[in-house]
């Protein structure tokens, strides 16, 4: 540290322009998130598994050839001959119970009806109409999973290495230092919810140029479609506020991360084998309920009905509702960590 | 107008199956604003929960006074904040982010220029590893960066919790030249905590002395060091034995040292070292070496804290 002592360094320690300029918290937050290793590792690892699931879906779908239609509707013929060769040897059997219409023995006649030539292709063409809402569920989903991580590993970062409390040398308002925290994360996740919905579009775009056969989209296909995806933006945010709330709670990304993986792997579980009538109230029902389009039917056998068996009653997870149930914990959860932070003494 | 005042706070830690633990026990504080004011206590004695308290980090029981920079604490702490740099106990940086970006993000969230943030990093001669991650820090390395962030601020007030943890021997003599200078130029106050006691001594202008959560005493150094002194002299004659006699008869009171040389004795209680040079001179015995014993920080330190450091 030979500069300290060095007549140069006088200059630099006393009365440079300290504090003068107006700082940006919220621009400081974000360059802090922006800079994290794990995070860019984690857009990384994103993008590979965006690319290989591209990949894997072009080779699942393809545009059949004249070639593959033939030979599908031979297959069908085939199993259409097989079907009736059986239901023949069926109904000339003398063993075949007497009393017992034939059709209720041997089973109704098949005909060509009965199959789908696009079932027997090797490749079936893309059906962007078909497959559309469940895309935006399935990159919704993978987002909102990512989206915890990084909630949960930022907060965490800032616990462990008590940075946090750093920064409070600089901006003593801890509810300010929180809440940019809180902000930074809602913007990024919103980006990373938009950015996973619009990778979906993507991969449908190439998917319907490249393996379909084309066709016109239902009519309000598109608004439909957005609407989900925008649920599932939605869904991204709060998944990212639910990672930050726990961890801020308890103060540790491992623990958190532990608690998280018993709830939804051990606690759900449970909950659905044994109290069948809460499941409505889970976590993984709302979120799925708050992103399908028109909510999440869930099938609850919790009485016998009077066939003695189990009927089922249906309960319907509504988006407003399952979106009200995910807002209530998140705010919660969050609200509690940033209460705790602005009471608790800080070592 | 002081850089700190504290009145009568205290604080108790309480927590649950616990006994509350009171780390400070109607503390007072004074420090006037320029100079080096050095902070002494023994582990445990609250040096840290004090500056905890100073930064808001730990809220103190009800009934005390705080004022940094002459605004109330935590009330106008950010008021004030912006000429305040600290370094408590260990630097607190994201270990995964360089050197550099851990400065960077600081002063970005304060408005201090990018400028600032290499003219520190040059201060601290840490340009040269300023790439490198916080982790793969050494400890010293760790501490300069610390002092760094500390003084990005260009502070009015610059806290200091053990700046020389982890610091080589040049290091510690780089970081006490540093602090001296910032004390000498008058526009910065250095409150500068430390269980080193040759430090304090070497650097700080005034001293409190913290024990069990309470002042024992404060000051000029060299007034809590006159404090402390007994009045003792060394005395150096060719035969100690016979000085002893004829400064008994005189009525001085006289002890062998603890190594006894037959030629060196200590007189205690001497408000005038010159009458003994006069009283053995009067018998025909002449003074080889006559030295006033005054106590250093460590013996008086001891002496008030009543534990050892």
């Amino acid at each position: 540290m030979s500069a300290v002592a060095d007549a140069p360094a006088t200059r630099a320690v006393h009365r440079a322009p300290a504090t003068g300029g107006r700082g940006s918290l919220f621009r400081a937050e974000l360059h802090r998130l922006r800079s994290r290793r794990f995070l860019r590792i984690l857009l990384g690892l994103a993008v590979l598994g965006w690319i290989a699931a591209t990949l894997v879906a072009h080779g699942h779908y393809g545009v059949p050839t004249d070639a593959d239609r033939a030979t599908a509707r031979q297959t069908v013929q085939q199993i259409l001959q097989q079907s009736e060769a059986g239901r023949q040897q069926c109904l000339n059997d003398p063993n075949r119970p007497t009393g017992v219409p034939p059709e209720e023995a041997c089973g109704p006649p098949v005909t060509a009806a009965d199959f789908s030539v696009n079932d027997f292709l090797p490749h079936q063409p893309f059906d962007l109409a078909r497959t559309g809402t469940a895309g935006a569920l399935g990159f919704g989903a993978a987002a909102a999973v990512l989206a915890f991580l990084v909630g949960a590993t930022w907060i965490g970062a800032e616990w462990s290495s008590r940075s946090l409390v750093a920064l409070l040398f600089w901006v003593p308002r801890r509810s300010t230092v929180m809440g940019t925290k809180i902000a930074v994360l809602v913007l990024a996740s919103a980006l990373l919810g938009v950015l996973a919905q619009g990778a979906w579009l993507a991969t449908a775009g190439i998917l319907r140029a490249v393996d379909s056969t084309g066709g016109a989209l239902p009519h309000g296909f598109w608004g439909h479609l957005l609407a989900t995806q925008g649920r599932g933006v939605l869904l991204t945010v709060f998944a990212a506020l639910l990672g930050f709330g726990l961890t801020n709670l308890i103060r540790n990304t491992g623990a958190a991360l532990g608690i998280g993986f018993v709830y939804f792997a051990v606690i759900e579980t449970a909950v659905k084998i044994l109290r069948p009538a809460w499941e409505p109230w889970l976590l993984s029902s709302n979120a799925a309920g708050l992103i399908a389009p028109g909510g999440l039917k869930i099938y609850i056998f919790d009485r016998a009905g009077r066939t003695g068996f189990n009927e089922p009653r249906v309960y319907l997870v509504h988006n407003l509702q399952a979106g009200i149930v995910l807002g209530v914990v998140t705010a919660v959860l969050v609200g509690a960590g940033v209460y705790l932070f602005q009471r608790r003494d800080l070592h | 107008m002081p850089a700190v005042q504290m009145a009568a706070v205290s604080k108790t830690y309480r927590r649950r199956g616990r006994p509350p633990q009171k780390a400070l026990d109607g503390l007072d504080l004074l420090v006037e604003s320029g100079g080096v004011h050095g902070f002494l206590g023994p582990n445990g004695s609250g040096k840290t929960t004090t500056i905890r308290v100073l930064l808001g980090l730990v809220r103190p029981d009800d009934g005390g006074t705080i004022r940094l920079l002459d605004r109330a604490v935590p009330a106008g702490l950010p008021e004030v904040v912006g000429g305040v740099g600290a370094l408590v106990e260990t630097p607190l940086f994201f270990p995964g982010f360089t050197g550099r970006l851990n400065l960077m993000l600081l002063a970005e969230a304060a408005g201090v220029p990018r400028a600032r943030v290499e003219e520190c990093l040059e201060l601290v001669d840490l340009t040269d590893r300023a790439d490198d991650r916080f982790k793969g820090y050494s400890l010293g390395m760790k501490q300069r960066l610390g002092i760094a962030a500390a003084l990005l601020k260009a502070p009015r007030l610059l806290i200091l919790d053990e700046p020389s943890n982890g610091l080589d021997p040049a290091g510690i003599r780089d970081v006490r030249e540093l602090i001296r200078r910032l004390g000498r130029d008058g526009s910065t106050t250095v409150l500068l905590s430390s269980h080193l006691l040759a430090e304090i001594q070497q650097v700080a202008d005034t001293v409190t002395i913290l024990a069990r959560g309470r002042r024992v005493a404060s000051g000029a150094v060299a007034e809590v060091l006159a404090g402390r002194s007994a009045g003792e002299v060394r005395v150096r004659v060719p035969d100690a034995g016979m000085a002893a006699t004829i400064l008994a008869g005189a009525g001085f009171s006289v002890s062998p040292p603890d190594v006894p040389d037959g030629r060196t004795l200590l007189v205690h209680g001497v408000a005038a070292p010159g009458e003994i040079t006069r009283v053995l001179a009067g018998q025909g015995t002449y003074v080889e070496e006559l030295t006033p014993m005054t106590a250093d920080l460590e013996t008086a330190f001891l002496a008030l804290t009543g534990d050892p450091a």
